[in-house]
This record gives structure tokens, sequence and C-alpha cells, in this order.
């Protein structure tokens, strides 16, 4: 009795919390009398989209669109998804158009349209401050390089790598390709020249050692054959900036005065390098916020994933060969998905398929969900059945119902079993959470990859969410481990 | 006028025939001790009477309810059936109080205050009145299958059935539990036991079955089954156990 009534009660306060966090959690503007495009754009591309130290999204693309955006009577919604699940949110119909220093190659163009170019890019080798042995390309034989996925030094590499006999490692954001470089796992990187240069003044402790190669525009793209009225303001917007002069004080703002966007010196326009304490210190109301979003999702994704435990843990333990089938596909498709494949599957691959979009928090929701229901189906289950059978045998031999039999005097004992497990669990999904800033969930990874884009300070960054991590889980299975105590206690 | 009627009675383990035909009737009032080497199936019989096992041939009829008949409401025979398990099978989450009250609150047989003053003259009869607060983790062994006792006849059941209800008991325990059956016996309750204690079934038992290999092998009166057995597995078996 007593523990039915505090489990009621947890529901109950489970449920407050959901709709009390639920306004936090970003939605969808009322219709205005002017139309919102969703834009997605890139995590970690500085100077073109990075978050200040406000947590603010500014770099050149996005301000070019918001003021490209102004001048056209438009609105935008920027959503910040990192370069390729950007591209990917695009062709599934989740954004209007992608700003991500996309640069303009004929691959592309088979399957976005592009504006007109709207800086002109090129790649350039970067190496550590420290490294004097790589002088030019001829150095990188038999060397591994590292690259980003995606950009103009990554095809430049390619297409360099065997004239020079270098190996390449692909990776998914500027910063870890840096990480990469510093770290000594390659000996150079390619990397779009405006992109470099603006890490190398932050102090990323890479150097420039080579000239600039000649290369492309970059480009503001949509779906082939799509959302042309967009591209079509997008172009008007950027002649009206640039005739304006504008344009020039928007690049200016980021890479200094001088032929900036041509490739010239960079300036002195940015910010000082903080110290690892400064930095901490101002990343924390984005790190705290980052936590938050962390327990709210973890807590939403708990809640459906026992109540999804409930109706297919129930049916596992069920006479009935067929719900126990229907029960046990569940537990094995969803454990056996690796819950990066599964978001990325949730994401992009259903709503492409279906022609439908979806917000990245309801796939993050639905992913986490459904990979802890299947371990919660199984936890659920192993309690159920821990039960000596003479306890169901005892009940219904006094003419008690099964249902009733298993409400009141099966599930009461099973809890108290269960309860270690469920811990477990809640520790395991507050960590997975840090998956899905794959796709671009806000949560406290999220925010210190954010913070490491315009930082490049790996180091003090994951050390810091580390010992967030840390704090946070030991203090929940504290508080786990009194009410298990509780629990057991009866 | 009978309460059992057992005809032709089968019932499989996978390919493993464990009951392979059985006919027997128990009268009102009338005290039955099953007894025979482990294996036999008694238990399995025994446990056919209430359904905790399916049947897979023959009838079984209780009080007039055809047990064998799938539409009939399984549930509601039960509660005129009550059974005691050679492990006690008491609900530890509960006190000894609420294991007792707990089907005829929850089947809506009585109120709160009928089923506890019910319960509380229960464990009187089972000589347990002190431990009604107890938790069955407190009690001993023979303590414990007294309560369960106190539990099946909450229900106020027609025919009790009892599982080997002194085999997991330590030997200075079984005299309790054993003595309030014989109460029960004496107040004319339908009794099915199946049990190792052949003085009990000798003395308190109105007839004696013995079982071998999934069949009746004998039948008959404790003077006649115990003192004049008439066949030869009978007699093997008595020999070891007596």
């Amino acid at each position: 009795m007593r523990i039915q009534k505090k489990v009621t009660g947890l529901l109950a306060l489970l449920i407050f919390f959901f709709s009390f966090v639920g306004s936090l959690v970003p939605s969808a503007n009322a219709a205005e009398a002017k139309k919102t495009y969703t834009i997605g754009t890139d995590t970690t591309f500085a100077p073109f989209e990075f978050q200040d130290v406000n947590g603010d999204f500014v770099g050149i693309d996005i301000d070019l669109i918001q003021a490209i955006a102004e001048d056209q009577g438009f609105k935008v919604k920027i959503q910040s998804l990192g370069f390729n699940a950007a591209v990917q949110a695009l062709q599934s119909g989740n954004v209007d158009g992608v700003i991500a220093g996309m640069s303009i190659t004929d691959e592309r163009k088979q399957t976005f349209d592009f504006s007109d170019p709207y800086f002109e890019a090129g790649p350039i080798m970067g190496v550590a401050a420290n490294n004097d042995t790589i002088k030019s390309y001829e150095d990188l034989r038999g060397k591994r390089v590292a690259v980003k996925v995606g950009t103009e030094g990554a095809t430049f590499a390619e297409s360099i790598k065997d004239q020079y006999g270098f190996t390449l490692a692909t990776f998914d954001d500027s910063s870890q390709m840096v990480d990469e470089v510093k770290a000594g796992g390659s000996v150079a990187c390619f990397e779009d020249y405006p992109v470099l240069a603006y890490g190398i003044q932050q102090g990323n402790g890479l150097k420039i050692v080579t000239d600039k190669e000649k290369g492309g525009s970059y480009g503001f793209a949509v779906n082939k054959g799509q959302n042309q009225e967009l591209l079509q303001m997008f172009n008007e917007g950027l002649a009206n900036l640039k005739s304006s002069g504008e344009y020039d004080k928007i690049v200016a703002n980021y890479l200094g005065e001088g032929d900036a966007a041509e490739g010239g010196e960079i300036g002195a326009g940015t910010t000082p390098k903080m110290s690892p304490l400064d930095l901490v210190w101002t990343s924390m109301p984005a790190f705290l916020k980052g936590m938050g979003y962390t327990l709210y999702y973890t807590i939403i994704s708990l809640f459906f994933a026992f109540i999804l435990g409930l109706i297919f843990g129930s049916m596992k333990v069920s006479h009935n060969k067929f719900l126990r089938g229907v029960g046990t596909v569940f537990v094995d498709l969803f454990r056996g998905i690796p819950l990066l494949i599964l978001a990325f599957f949730v994401y992009f691959a259903i709503p492409q398929a279906f022609g439908f979009t979806m917000e990245v928090w309801a796939a993050a929701i639905i992913a986490l969900s459904l990979n802890a229901g299947a371990y919660v189906t199984e936890i659920i289950r192993g309690g159920i059945q821990s039960i000596d059978k003479g306890q169901m045998e005892a009940a219904r031999s006094l003419g008690v119902p099964y249902r009733t039999a298993m409400r009141k005097i099966i599930l009461p004992q099973a809890i108290k079993v269960m309860v270690p497990s469920f811990i477990n669990q809640m520790v395991i999904t507050l960590k997975d959470t840090s998956i899905m800033s794959v796709i671009g969930l806000v949560e406290l990874t999220q925010s210190g990859k954010l913070v490491i884009a315009r930082t490049y300070d790996t180091f003090t960054v994951y050390l810091t969410l580390a010992i967030m991590y840390l704090i946070v889980i030991t203090i929940l299975t504290k508080i786990a481990d009194r009410l298990e105590r509780r629990v057991s206690r009866g | 006028m009978d309460k059992i009627k057992v005809t032709g009675l089968k019932k499989s383990f996978g390919s493993n025939e464990v009951l392979k035909g059985i006919d027997m009737e128990v009268r009102e009032g009338e005290v039955v001790c099953v007894i025979g080497p482990s294996g036999s199936g008694k238990s399995t019989f025994l446990r056919c009477l209430n359904l905790l096992e399916e049947i897979n041939g023959g009838r079984v009829i209780v009080d007039d309810y055809d047990l064998s008949d799938k539409n009939s409401d399984i549930n509601k025979i039960r509660e005129n059936i009550g059974m005691v398990f050679q492990h006690f099978n008491l609900f530890p989450h509960m006190s000894v109080l609420q294991n007792i009250m707990f089907a005829p609150t929850e089947l809506k047989k009585q109120t709160k205050e009928e089923a506890r003053k019910q319960a509380l003259s229960l464990l009187e009869r089972v000589g347990l009145a002190d431990k009604a607060n107890a938790y069955p983790a407190s009690l001993s062994g023979g303590q414990k299958q007294r309560v369960a006792i106190a539990r099946a006849l909450a229900m106020n059941p027609d025919v009790m059935l009892f599982d080997e209800p002194t085999s997991a008991l330590d030997p200075e325990m079984v005299g309790e539990v054993l003595g309030v059956m014989q109460d029960l016996a004496r107040e004319g309750m339908t009794m099915v036991i199946v049990t190792h204690e052949m003085g009990f079934a000798r003395e308190v038992g109105h007839r004696v079955i013995f079982m071998d290999g999934g069949y009746i092998v004998e039948e008959g009166t404790p003077e006649e089954v115990f003192g004049n057995p008439q066949h030869e597995r009978t007699i093997s078996f008595l020999e070891k156990v007596l």
C-alpha cells in the first residue's frame, strides 16, 4: 500500500516536472505575418558560426543571413546542427536552407541549388605551432593528415594525397581535427583559410607554413527545386548588402579590416585568449543550462522508457506466445541497434523516407526512450521472474485473478529487486544523452562542443564537463540509494 | 454426497505423462490422505484439483463445478478450495493479519472490519493471536504454516488441499501444524492431504490412497492400507517408510 502511494506520488511529480520544464523546450513561434524559414548551420565553424561568450550564435554566416532576412523581410530560425547533420536535415526537409560555410561544388549541385557565392575561400595547411619538420607538402610523405568531412580542405587533401603520399584521417568538426594535430595523431590538417586563420588568432596552437590554395566559394543552399523564393531573396539581399557596404562590415567584424574576404590578413578584432579559470567561469551559465537540458531529457526519456518497459515487460512474462514474441522482438530490436544509429535513423532516415519533419528534441527523446525502454523491459521481466512462483500460486489458489495478483503480490516484491537496476539505467541514460549531440541536441556535451569551437580549449572544457557529469551522477545515485533503502524497508 | 469427483484424469509435462488416468471421489467431510514415493504424481494430482496444473484429459468436478470445462470461472471455483503449500508461500511484504485479510477484502467477500475480525479469530484458532502484526520473516516454519492455513480458511472454503504441509518443517514443529489440521478434520472439513506423515494418515485419515507411477495403486481405510496392504508396491513402499 505504502509503496503504491509513493509510486503514484513520484509519477505525479514527474508529470509536474514534465509540464513545467516543457516550457523550456524551444517550440515554433506562433504564425506571424512574416514568413519564418528554418536555417540549418554548423556548430563549430568559426568565424562563420559559433557561440560567443554569452552563448549567442554569431559568425559571418549568422550575421549575413540575419541581415539578408532583415533586408528582404522574412524571419529565420537558426538551427545549429553540425555540418553533416545540417546537410542531411536539409535533404530530409527538416530545415529550409543551410548556411554553413558550404563550398559550392559540382557534386553538391546535383542535390542542392546554391545562391550566388557569398565568400571566396580556399584551403590551407595548418601544422602544430611547435612542429618544425613540416614546411611544405613534400614533408607529408608517409604521414597522416587530418581533414574535416565535407570541407574544401578535405577535397584538396584528397586530390594531392597520392602525389605527396600521405593518408587522411577524417573528423566531424574543426576542433576535433585541430586536437588531432596538436596531439600528434596527424602532422597537419587542411582547412578553409578563414577558419584556420581565425582559429590561430584564437590561440588554437597551430600555425600556417604554406600559401593559401586557390579555392572555390561558399554558397547558401536549398534543396534542388525547392524554396526557390528563399534562394532569390538571399541573392537579392546579398547584392543589396554588398552595395550598401553592410557586407564588408560583417566580414571585417570577424576577420578584421582589409581584403579579408579574399583571404587577406586576419585582423585583431577577436577576443583575447582566456585563462582556463576564466573560461570555465564565463562558460558556466551555458554549461548549467546544458546540464538542465541533460537532466530534463533524461527524466522525460526514462518516463517513456518506464511506460514502454511496463507494456513490453508484462508481455514478456505473459502466458500468451504471441505477446511474448512481440516483447522479445521489441527488446532485441532496440537493444541491438546502437543508440547512435537509432538517433540518426529517427532524426534523418524516417522523416526523409516518409516526407515529414521532426524536431531535434523529439527525435532525441524517441531514440533515448526506445533504447532505455528495451533495457527497462528486461529489468521488469527479470524482476518479476525473480519472485518465487509459489507467490503467484498462493494468490491464485485463493481465487485472486492474475492481474490483481500481479499488481498486489508480485510487483510490490519485484520492485525491490528492480530498483538497483533502475538506478543503473538512470545513470546510463543520463550519460547517453551526450550521444544526442551528434544530431545537434543542445545538452551538456553539446554546450561544451560549442565552447570548444570558439576557444579550442579542449582540455579545460572536457575536464569541466566530466566533473559536472560526475557530480550530478554521484548526487543522483546517493538520492536513489536513500530511496532504495526506504523501498526495501517496505 | 461427493465433494470431489475425478474420472480418467491425465496430465503430461511435455512428453512425460505424470498422471495416467486417475479415478477417485471424496465425500463431504471426508479426510483423504495421499501417500506414495516421490515422483509418483501425487502433488501434481493435488494441484489438478484446483487447476494450478492444467488438465490434459478426463474430468474433475469439485462442488458440482466442472474444472475441465474451459468456460467455468476458475477464480470463483478456487475461492471455495483452500490450498496449503509445502513452502507456505506467505506474502513476505504483508503482515500476518494482511496475509489473511488480503483475499477476502480484495475479492469483496468482506469489508475490512469483518475481514479483520475473522482474521483475528482464525489466528486465535491456530494459536497465533499474538502474531497478528508480525511479518512472515520473523516467524518459525511451524508458525508460518499455521498462518498459511488460516489464510486459506479466510475464504471459508468447502474443501482444503494440503501439499506436503510438514515436509519443509523442523521435526519439533511438525506437531503444531498437524494439531491444527486434526482440529479441522474434527470439525468436518473435507480435506485432501498429500503427506509423508504415516502416523498422521493412519490416525486422522478416513481413507488412504497409495499412488505410484501416475496411477492409484491401492486405496482403502488406514487399517486396510497400513494393516493389510494388498499390492506388492504398497508393501515395499510401506516397508521403507514405516
